[in-house]
């Protein structure tokens, strides 16, 4: 195969994969916007009624306070956690990180299913309110993606001569770590914090049997209204959707923005 | 030490309050029976009742397939994805990344729509007067909707791998006389395949641990191991948490066995080019 066909070949796999993947959530948002859609190929008119429905309703907007504080809270305990341990295993001891690897495996070895298992044999009958033992395991959760993300920051700069100038200068270890490091790995920080939040807000197995769905956030309210009232359900979704296409967008943004001085620098060393 | 101490005592606490200790409290319930003493019945149970033995095999067998079928279409992906444009690439990656986090209830729901007995496709399908011939709710519609998941999940684990291998090798092999099957056979697949077997079994992992978008699919009408332990911790009568334990220990280990033997292939690996 010559490079060009093969590049033709190559656009053509993506084109299909990206119709495949896409399929489903075109269909809902199709869907929301239909008067109805039962056992017809088409819809059988379009209407907003349903969005100013859902908009209007007092549940929906609690539900996103739920969702919000949520993703909010368990954004800052990961960042808690994991910027300290990061910061120390990059620049003091990168031995930390192979211990830190089984934290990467963590959702495939130990999934919410199993963990919120564990969870309820422990503290069911604890005097512990459950919405803090839930925040608690949905940051354990997001770890993986937190670490990933915060440790990406620490490529390619000497964030130790750094941070001990600022030492040498007078500064405490957390000053000097909130002045000098903290701005120089901005954008990893954010991408951590957005990805870690994005899966908080959507968080569900943990959340509806944990609480036992007394505490309604965004994804069990999606799932009491696909029992109900399938249009409301699909707008829903299709909000749900447009929240994580404009969290990618940010994601693609930031990364194009900070990704392009480094990439420069890493063709000028080449030559 | 004592920096070291506090770098440490967040995550640390996070990890012994939300991970080890349940998970501790767990395995030690698992081996409990019903007065509190010690004893094997649950484990007795899990093997020796049809209903549970029907949860596992309905597991290994979705995930099987569907990790499988994922894999190739990943493994296909990834190698068309490393063929485009830089820019696009990395466009399409947070494209995947976000169709994979659409997996659960939303993706349960559009799969209704599109497969559901109100369906577009049942709509079609009468229309063209054909018979009934694809049911979402069984196992194979299952399996159809973890592909959505496991493929672009299967594609972001494969590309860095694949982006890493050096054109140049083809270059130098081709100049030698080698056929491009030789040197797939001979260069590329033994640098990949310890890669492939580690993203299946994190796919196998994946799929094996999924519960919501199956309990939002099917309800408890298609019993695996995740949706039965969610009966048994939320079941209300039916609720026996020192069975769910006893399936969960089960499941931990085994998970781990597979992610750890995932993990050593493509360490070896390593240590061998080291």
């Amino acid at each position: 195969m010559s490079p060009k066909a093969s590049t033709r070949v190559a656009r053509g796999i993506i084109t299909f994969l990206f119709i495949y993947l896409a399929t489903p959530i075109v269909v809902t948002m199709i869907y929301s916007f239909s008067t109805s859609w039962v056992k017809t190929i088409l819809p059988n008119g379009l209407t907003l009624k349903w969005y100013s429905e859902l908009v209007a309703s007092p549940e929906f907007m609690a539900v996103l306070l739920r969702s919000f504080s949520l993703g909010l809270l368990t954004t800052l305990i990961a960042m808690a956690c994991f910027l300290p341990v990061v910061f120390y295993a990059n620049v003091y001891n990168p031995q930390v990180k192979s211990h830190l690897r089984f934290i990467t495996v963590l959702p495939f070895t130990i999934p919410g299913i199993i963990l919120v298992t564990g969870l309820i044999q422990l503290y069911a009958e604890l005097p512990i309110p459950k919405i803090i033992i839930l925040v608690l395991a949905i940051s354990l959760l997001s770890l993986p993606l937190t670490y990933q993300a915060l440790d990406n920051a620490f490529i390619g700069r000497d964030f130790r001569a750094m941070f001990e100038q600022a030492l040498v200068l007078g500064d405490s270890p957390f000053k000097a770590f909130v002045k000098v490091i903290i701005p120089n790995i901005r954008a990893g920080v954010l991408v951590a914090m957005l990805l870690t939040f994005t899966s908080a807000f959507g968080e569900y197995v943990l959340t509806n049997l944990l609480l036992g769905g007394n505490f309604e956030t965004l994804k069990i309210y999606m799932y009491r209204l696909m029992r109900s009232n399938g249009q409301a359900s699909s707008v829903l979704t299709t909000i749900y959707f447009i929240f994580l296409a404009f969290i990618s967008l940010i994601l693609i943004l930031i990364m194009q923005h900070y990704s392009a001085p480094h990439k420069s620098t890493k063709e000028g060393a080449k030559k | 030490m004592k920096t070291r101490l506090k770098v440490f005592f967040p995550l640390g606490l996070l990890v012994v309050l939300v991970l080890l200790l349940p998970i501790t409290v767990m395995i030690i319930a698992s081996f409990q029976s019903a007065d509190g003493s010690f004893s094997l019945e649950n484990y007795h149970q899990v093997v020796s009742t049809r209903y549970y033995t029907e949860a596992i095999r309905n597991s290994l067998a979705i995930s099987l397939v569907a990790s499988v079928i994922s894999l190739i279409i990943a493994i296909i992906g990834a190698w068309a994805l490393t063929r485009l444009a830089p820019k696009t690439k990395n466009i399409l990656i947070s494209l995947f990344n976000m169709s994979s986090s659409f997996a659960g209830v939303p993706l349960a729901f559009s799969l209704i729509i599109l497969f559901g007995n109100a369906g577009i496709w049942q709509a079609l399908m009468t229309a063209l007067h054909l018979p009934r011939t694809f049911e979402i709710y069984s196992l194979s519609g299952t399996t159809l909707a973890y592909t959505f998941f496991e493929v672009p999940l299967g594609i972001m684990f494969l590309f860095p791998v694949f982006e890493e291998l050096n054109p140049e090798w083809k270059e130098i092999s081709s100049v030698l006389g080698a056929k491009p099957m030789f040197f797939f056979k001979k260069v590329i697949f033994p640098v990949v395949l310890p890669n492939i077997v580690e993203v299946f079994t994190l796919l196998f992992a994946n799929a094996m641990g999924t519960y919501e978008t199956t309990f939002a699919l099917t309800g408890n009408s298609l019993v695996t191991i995740p949706t039965l332990i969610g009966t048994l911790i939320d079941g209300g009568l039916t609720a026996n948490v020192p069975l769910a334990c006893t399936f969960a220990t089960l499941f931990a280990l085994f998970m781990t066995a597979i992610v750890w033997l995932g993990n050593r292939v493509t360490r070896s690996k390593r240590e061998v080019k080291a």
